[in-house]
């Protein structure tokens, strides 16, 4: 699907779908649709995530689903408040993302529900419990 | 009963450190579980605290073998952030060092294989060979390995007349390599005996763990982003997508030394092809805010990059997902119900770079059963 095919798909599941040229979008989502958006998806054979970003954007973090529709790259976003990092996980829908799930639980200390294997992923073992590292509170403590 | 096989952190098949764990029964593996991590260095966050220039610098530093492929993707996403256009023959000249990234590292990887199912003879030839495309390399950047080539808006070395006459020359020597290669990778009994049929990735689970690069070709899918995806200049060459369909590690080493062929085919044309102009566009490093992504096919599969400027000439955000993570997740079924001699080769069948992996490194539960499993559930997985 390229990039408009993409964002007729997800319309009703999404907001601010921006196309960035035939081959990427990004688009912006919430924690009620961000499922029917993957689903759709999912009924278009695309079943290729290619990551998992995380963002601390100061009051938030953003979590952005990176997937491959072949051509374009849809790039969806959830905006999370900080004091509600919570977010069910994908991994029924996208088995491939079992580990950048992990990854974000660890690093931006968003709290994947349901995760098959909530594990730490690939600090240290003796990293204290609750420090992440790509939160800007812990730059401002590391400085 | 089962019992539990550590292997590494140190020298585990691969001179890097990574901690496998294996369940075994007799000979026979039923579970994997990897611990990652070992060689983090925490690259992201240190991203976010130097300005473009010098991240350039340190994102070649992510991985040796693919630090082309590395610093491309970097630059190619920071000029789209910025909305600069790298001149044509600085595009050219990417291609042709991407692409002799690929020959080396696919012939690095049959050396190790090679080693692995105990055929060093294989090794030294081919590596004997490897030691041509690193002349080459040498002779158009003045490095081996690092190649320092790349550089925000274009390249900061040219390839030069008097250079075309010999990497033609060297090109047409590894052609005639690589052909005996897969002529002895075809025919060997060794290899056969080691490499079919062993190490196995489904179609079905090369897409369902969203396997990227030769292992996802190996598999069958006919995924590469250098047709899907262009960048660079391999929308104006032509080549082919190089697929099998065992998916056992024969096949991906087939997938790997029928590619290089393709490398070999690209580099001539790109050369023949190079126009003249420029090396590189000018680029402001204060970029406004703006967000982008780019992705690229390094030599082990689909490295992602995603970038967030802030309006500073430091990013606020770099996130680098390289291939061997993408494939991380497809190591279980290829290792569950092999033995324990296969798993050097198999591990190796990946061609697995951990340094690449932990910038942002990881654990492996595969599929996401439970890695710690009682004797019971093992007895039903087992059925």
């Amino acid at each position: 699907m390229d990039a408009e095919e993409v964002a007729a798909l997800i319309k009703d599941h999404a907001d601010e779908i921006k196309i960035v040229n035939d081959r990427c979008l990004f688009a912006t989502t919430d924690r009620q649709r961000y499922r029917g958006a993957m689903l759709a998806l999912k009924t278009q054979d695309v079943q290729h995530i290619s990551t998992i970003t995380g963002v601390d954007r100061g009051e938030t973090v953003e979590v952005t689903y990176h997937f491959d529709c072949r051509p374009a790259e849809l790039n969806l976003k959830i905006n999370l408040p900080k004091n509600e990092l919570r977010i069910p996980t994908i991994t029924d829908i996208f088995p491939g993302a079992v580990l950048y799930e992990r990854d974000l639980m660890e690093m931006l200390g968003v709290k994947v529900e349901g995760h098959p294997d909530p594990r730490r992923l690939f600090l240290p073992d003796d990293w204290p419990e609750g420090e992440h590292p790509l939160r800007k509170e812990w730059r401002e403590k590391a400085k | 009963m089962t019992f539990i096989v550590p292997i590494g952190p140190q020298h585990p098949a691969v001179k890097e450190p990574e901690f496998f764990r294996f369940e075994v029964k007799g000979e026979e593996i039923v579970n994997v579980d990897i611990r990652l991590g070992y060689a983090h260095r925490g690259i992201e966050e240190a991203l976010a605290r130097r300005n473009y220039k010098h991240n350039v610098y340190l994102i070649e530093r992510i991985c040796g073998i693919c630090n082309v492929a590395h610093t491309t993707t970097y630059c190619q996403t920071i000029e789209q952030l910025a909305g600069v256009e790298p001149p044509e023959r600085a595009k050219y000249i990417r291609t042709i060092i991407l692409e002799f990234e690929r020959i080396h590292s696919h012939l690095l990887w049959l050396g190790v294989a090679a080693h692995q199912i105990g055929f060093d003879t294989l090794f030294m030839l081919a590596w004997r060979d490897r030691e041509r495309v690193m002349d080459l390399r040498e002779l158009i950047s003045g490095n081996r390995v690092t190649s320092a080539t790349n550089t925000i808006g274009g390249v900061r070395r040219d390839v030069k007349p008097e250079h075309v006459p010999t990497i033609l020359r060297g090109l047409d020597e590894l052609e005639r390599s690589t052909k005996y290669y897969i002529d002895v990778f075809s025919s060997d009994r060794t290899i056969l005996a080691r490499c079919a049929n062993v190490g196995v990735l489904t179609k079905d689970d090369a897409r369902k763990f969203c396997a990227v690069g030769p292992l996802a070709r190996a598999s069958g899918l006919k995924v590469d982003l250098r047709k899907d995806y262009p960048y660079a200049t391999y929308d104006k060459l032509s080549f082919d997508v190089v697929t099998e369909r065992e998916g056992d590690v024969w096949a991906k080493g087939m997938v790997r030394l029928k590619e290089t062929l393709e490398s070999i085919r690209i580099v001539r044309q790109a050369l023949k092809e190079l126009p003249n102009g420029p090396l590189r566009t000018k680029i402001t490093l204060e970029i406004p805010p703006n967000e982008t992504i780019e992705r690229t096919e390094a030599p082990r599969g689909e490295l992602f990059f995603y970038a967030l400027s802030n309006g500073t000439d430091k990013p606020e955000r770099v996130r680098v997902r390289e291939p061997t993570y993408a494939n991380m997740s497809s190591m279980k079924p290829m290792f569950v119900g092999g033995t324990v001699a296969e798993i050097p080769i198999v591990m190796w069948g990946i061609d697995p770079c951990f340094s690449c992996n932990d910038r942002v490194a990881l654990v492996d539960s595969g599929s996401g059963k439970a890695s710690t499993l009682t004797l019971e559930e093992l007895r039903r997985w087992r059925r």
